[in-house]
């Protein structure tokens, strides 16, 4: 009966679906076979390896991590516990002559050294590029390291912390022989990436030649909510008395006993997937939240710590290395994005950027609505639209996306946008077509 | 040409609609294309269930009363890694070809044989016993004395098993965690676990090489380069303020899996 009354309703979508992907946004070709059509598994597990394009060697790639001392007040002021992030690091791999070079910016949390910054490394570098990698401005030794207010989440200091660990390298490097510039960015490091080249077109250090947001949150507050929103999932049944962890764990030892061998790699997360035990999309959801939550977590403690806010850590708190800073990791856990932005980034950001009339008054909604329009995808509507440098990629199932947001990227990028059907958040980045798809963007 | 791919297009799209239907749900995409994820995910009607804070909380609930010298150790461990150990490991990857230190590590890995035998014996397990002895044969003789692997390339893979492992396979708690220098994170349990592993090495002297260690001080510096070297973990690597608590809970899980398998 439902099927029957919802088949005339798949029609009208589907065709609807087929229309709006031809409207405006490149059309994706037909034969795009990304095989996990799941958004959180796809997530969560990216591409199986065999659909993954043809990579350089690690031991082919020329790289060193590099330091930099941008905050040298810092090595005083911290604890010693912070000891290996009181200098800021990035990546570089260079190639043997003059080549272009891309600065590749890291999503939420993430340092330059991830599985996902590694991945985009050997592809530029396959093709041709230097590539420079730099941690996100929310991660924890990006925070530490390089910004100096280190209350990130206002787009336009984010970027501007950026473009000062960038200039800073350009000099680091000026051996190095630069045909042009390019800049990309994934995620949060997407929507920085806009951020950073309106802030190029000013400042002219580099005069971006081609920019590629890859997945990049439109409304940032709009992603963050659907983020936070994911550990609400009904992820354990209400009568079970087990945390979702020790479900988890359950889950594992049911599945290792049944193979009778314990290994963690690609192909078992697969076959996990496809076994009894497989994770619904609810608990899939979870786990993506959790991961969410976690990133908060760090954020949270790093910034309240730093800016000694007393918020999390205590303001006299003595910390060196044997101190437990468990119980500070339990409030920081305890207190969201949105927390974090109540707390925090808004009362920070009404301080520093609000233009000053009544500074002092406590935050409104109406200062988290300017906020939110400022450091979103909004805000550089009009550059966007006109400036032909720009390209976007997102997929029709990202789960950082909102009602609306495509049409936005529809609007201001038309034909700079590649959307496909398929890869929720970043899943399908190291699937091939995409790999393919990315450098023909920046060879164009 | 264009039409027919179109139409294709068309029918694969409405063929994955309609298969979706058959779970109840269809998943209902809005004019821009946007297929909004969540919308078929149930959440929790009550406010105040806090799953994640529950389960976060509970798994941050491990034995650790030396956790003050733990952390100090974590430090030590961290910056010796930074300053002499990868720096080794570098200059190694950089003096032997890739081939050379596959060798050695499935020379030492061989050898490392021997207390799996002996622990999956300890917890009758025979079928994993059987494997492991099958793999020592084959790869002390036509994998000349473990240097090359021919085992693996015929189906036998490998395990591991530990006396940690069997003192928790007989109900043993880990007791308190322990972060021992140099070889990282551990507890009471894994650490006589070690011991006698350890032990065992020695007095079984397969191929001769615990005691030719005692003689050549090498070999053993050779084994802990390779140890450093095969072993994925760098400190930094969660990039997190917290990666003390991280690691600590991640060691205990694995274990708890480990034994339990």
């Amino acid at each position: 009966m439902l099927t029957r009354l919802l088949t005339p309703l798949c029609f009208v979508l589907s065709s609807l679906c087929a229309l709006s992907f031809n409207a405006l946004a490149k059309p994706v070709p037909a034969d795009y076979q990304f095989p996990l059509t799941n958004a959180f598994e796809a997530t969560i597990a990216g591409t199986p390896s065999i659909f993954r394009p043809q990579l350089p060697d690690d031991a082919d790639i020329k790289q060193r991590d590099y330091s930099l001392r941008l905050r040298p007040e810092r090595e005083f002021t911290l604890p010693s516990n912070f000891w290996p992030v009181k200098t800021f690091r990035y990546r570089l791999a260079e190639q043997s002559g003059p080549a272009p070079l891309i600065f590749i910016i890291a999503g939420t949390g993430a340092h330059y050294s991830s599985s996902t910054m590694e991945y985009l490394k050997k592809l530029f570098y396959g093709a041709g590029f230097h590539v420079a990698q730099i941690s996100s401005p929310t991660a924890y030794d990006f925070m530490v390291g390089a910004s100096p207010y280190a209350t990130p989440g206002y787009s336009p200091q984010d970027a501007r912390d950026l473009y000062s660990v960038m200039q800073a390298i350009k000099k680091q490097q000026d051996n190095l022989e630069v045909t042009e510039w390019h800049l990309t960015g994934y995620s949060l490091g997407g929507l920085q990436a806009a951020f950073v080249s309106h802030l190029d077109e000013q400042e002219q250090a580099f005069n971006f030649k081609r920019v590629l947001l890859i997945n990049p949150p439109v409304n940032l507050y709009a992603s963050i909510k659907n983020l936070s929103s994911l550990v609400n999932t009904q992820a354990v049944d209400s009568n079970d008395h087990r945390t979702f962890y020790e479900l988890l764990m359950d889950k594992l030892t049911r599945y290792f006993n049944q193979k009778g061998h314990f290994d963690f790699n690609e192909a078992v997360l697969f076959d996990f997937q496809n076994s009894k035990q497989k994770l619904s999309d609810n608990q899939l959801a979870m786990l993506i939240g959790s991961a969410f939550r976690f990133a908060s977590a760090d954020i949270n403690f790093t910034s309240d710590l730093i800016n000694r806010r007393g918020i999390i850590t205590p303001a006299q708190q003595k910390i060196n290395d044997g101190t437990s800073l468990t119980p500070f990791f339990k409030r920081a856990l305890l207190c969201d994005f949105d927390c974090y932005i109540e707390q925090q980034l808004l009362p920070f950001w009404k301080v520093h950027f609000k233009e000053q009339k009544l500074a002092l008054e406590s935050p409104t909604t109406e200062d988290f609505e300017s906020l939110s329009q400022a450091s979103s995808l909004y805000a550089l509507a009009d550059y966007l639209s006109t400036t032909s440098k720009i390209g976007v990629m997102h997929n029709a199932d990202d789960i950082i996306l909102g009602t609306g947001d495509l049409g936005f990227l529809k609007e201001n990028f038309a034909e700079r946008l590649t959307l496909y059907p398929y890869g929720g958040h970043l899943g399908n980045l190291d699937y091939r077509d995409n790999g393919a798809d990315i450098l023909e963007f920046f060879h164009e | 040409m264009n039409k027919t791919h179109s139409l294709g297009n068309y029918c694969a799209a409405s063929l994955l609609l309609l298969s979706l239907t058959n779970f109840s749900h269809a998943q209902q995409v809005d004019d821009d294309g946007f297929k909004n994820p969540l919308q078929n995910l149930k959440f929790n009607q009550h406010a105040g269930q806090h799953e994640f804070e529950r389960a976060a909380l509970d798994a941050l609930h491990i034995s650790d009363p030396l956790e003050q010298w733990n952390r100090r150790v974590y430090h030590f461990n961290y910056r010796f890694d930074q300053w002499v150990f990868l720096p080794v490991v570098k200059g190694y990857t950089k003096v032997t070809p890739h081939f050379l230190r596959k060798g050695v590590s499935n020379f030492f890995s061989n050898l490392g044989e021997i207390p799996t035998l002996a622990n999956s014996l300890l917890q009758l397990k025979g079928h994993r016993a059987m494997e492991t002895t099958a793999r020592i044969l084959f790869n002390t003789t036509f994998g000349l004395a473990g240097v090359w692997d021919p085992a693996t390339k015929m189906g036998l893979a490998k395990n591991n098993e530990d006396f940690g492992q069997t003192l928790g396979y007989y109900g043993v708690p880990h007791g308190p965690y322990l972060m021992l220098p140099l070889l990282g994170p551990s507890n009471v349990r894994d650490t006589g676990g070690l011991v006698a592993d350890y032990t065992l090495d020695f007095s079984v002297n397969w191929l001769n090489v615990a005691k030719e260690s005692e003689r050549h001080p090498e070999i053993f510096a050779l084994k802990i380069v390779d140890q450093r070297y095969i072993t994925k973990l760098r400190y930094g690597q969660l990039n997190s303020p917290f990666e003390y608590e991280k690691i600590r809970y991640v060691y205990t899980k694995s274990r708890e899996l480990k034994i339990a398998e």
